[in-house]
């Protein structure tokens, strides 16, 4: 069985935590506190260490979900997670002030991982605020990293079937840059 | 009550008055910082050549890991963290009925034990000048 290790990325309030809760087999392990500064986003918790979340894909590959925190002052805990990430799904809401300034800010501090493994990005909350549209984001990807082919999704981080397109989506990536390097991966 | 704890005026100059109530109990406190649960720095004493508001986030996401263990464990929830090294120890509490986290460093000359129980008269007095206002509204 292969393990895959992808990381759940985004600012607060994109819907990381549920996601992962969409998404996973098992109970999520959370470590939700409550959110003191309702300035910034107004939601009443906010994850300060991790989500952790485990689905099977095909009976074959086991998928273990890290969400990390969306705040730039527990990027400590980004550090920590990437290590073992192979592939980052980021999400970004799209009524947030600046989306795309947080697209180009996440793809800035995590674009590694595209080499790993791959990357996608979700837009969620789009039925909320219908600008930017997703050829803006393919746009400002292509602008701040033009070496990357990352596909972009709208999604309801509350939808399962969803957020599965997604992680298959990204699965696939990943899969097929490991068979690049290790051929044998491929068999 | 402004929105963010971390800049409440009662909330600022109970937990200072409580740091200081601690470094008087304990003369081997040699940082101490109140945070609130998710890692904003709402006060610090000590700790000159350390990044405080970093630390403040790292002990937010440690209070948070242990709340996950015990939950996990079904132990009930964390009455408090201790990180030792040979030289020195980090305590971490929470504050009774608060959104708030008291985490202090001793260092290696004091008992663990008169470094908690000192931590928890401090956290206690906390508690106690804050009533309500020590919650997120």
């Amino acid at each position: 069985m292969a393990e895959h290790v992808i990381l759940f990325t985004g600012p607060m309030g994109a819907g990381k935590t549920t996601a992962i809760q969409s998404l996973s087999e098992i109970e999520v392990v959370a470590t939700e506190a409550v959110n003191s500064d309702r300035i910034t986003a107004d939601k009443p918790t906010t994850t300060v260490a991790f989500d952790y979340g485990e689905i099977t894909l095909d009976d074959d590959d086991k998928v273990r979900l890290y969400g990390a925190p969306g705040q730039r002052r527990f990027d400590f805990m980004w550090t920590i997670l990437r290590e073992r990430a192979v592939g980052m799904v980021l999400l970004v809401n799209n009524d947030a002030a600046d989306p795309l300034a947080s697209l180009t800010e996440f793809l800035g501090e995590f674009g590694d991982l595209h080499a790993r493994g791959g990357i996608v990005v979700g837009v969620t909350r789009s039925d909320l605020a219908p600008v930017p549209t997703l050829d803006d984001y393919a746009a400002c990807i292509a602008a701040a990293r033009p070496e990357m082919m990352i596909p972009v999704f709208t999604l309801d981080a509350r939808e399962p079937s969803q957020m599965r397109t997604a992680l298959m989506s990204l699965i696939l990536n990943v899969e097929s840059t490991a068979a690049s390097r290790d051929p044998a991966f491929a068999q | 009550m402004n929105q963010r704890l971390h800049r409440d005026p009662a909330t600022i100059t109970h937990g200072s008055a409580a740091l200081l109530h601690l470094r008087d109990l304990c003369s081997s406190l040699t940082y101490a910082t109140l945070l609130t649960d998710d890692g904003f720095e709402v006060t610090s004493l000590g700790g000159a050549d350390i990044a405080t508001a970093r630390m403040a986030s790292m002990a937010s996401s440690m209070q948070a890991l242990g709340d996950a263990v015990t939950r996990e464990l079904r132990i009930g929830a964390a009455d408090y963290i201790i990180i030792a090294s040979a030289s020195g120890y980090v305590i971490q509490l929470r504050v009774p009925g608060q959104q708030l986290v008291l985490s202090a460093l001793f260092d290696a000359d004091e008992t663990v034990g008169k470094a908690l129980s000192s931590a928890r008269l401090a956290i206690a007095e906390m508690a106690g000048g804050l009533g309500s206002a020590g919650t997120a509204k």
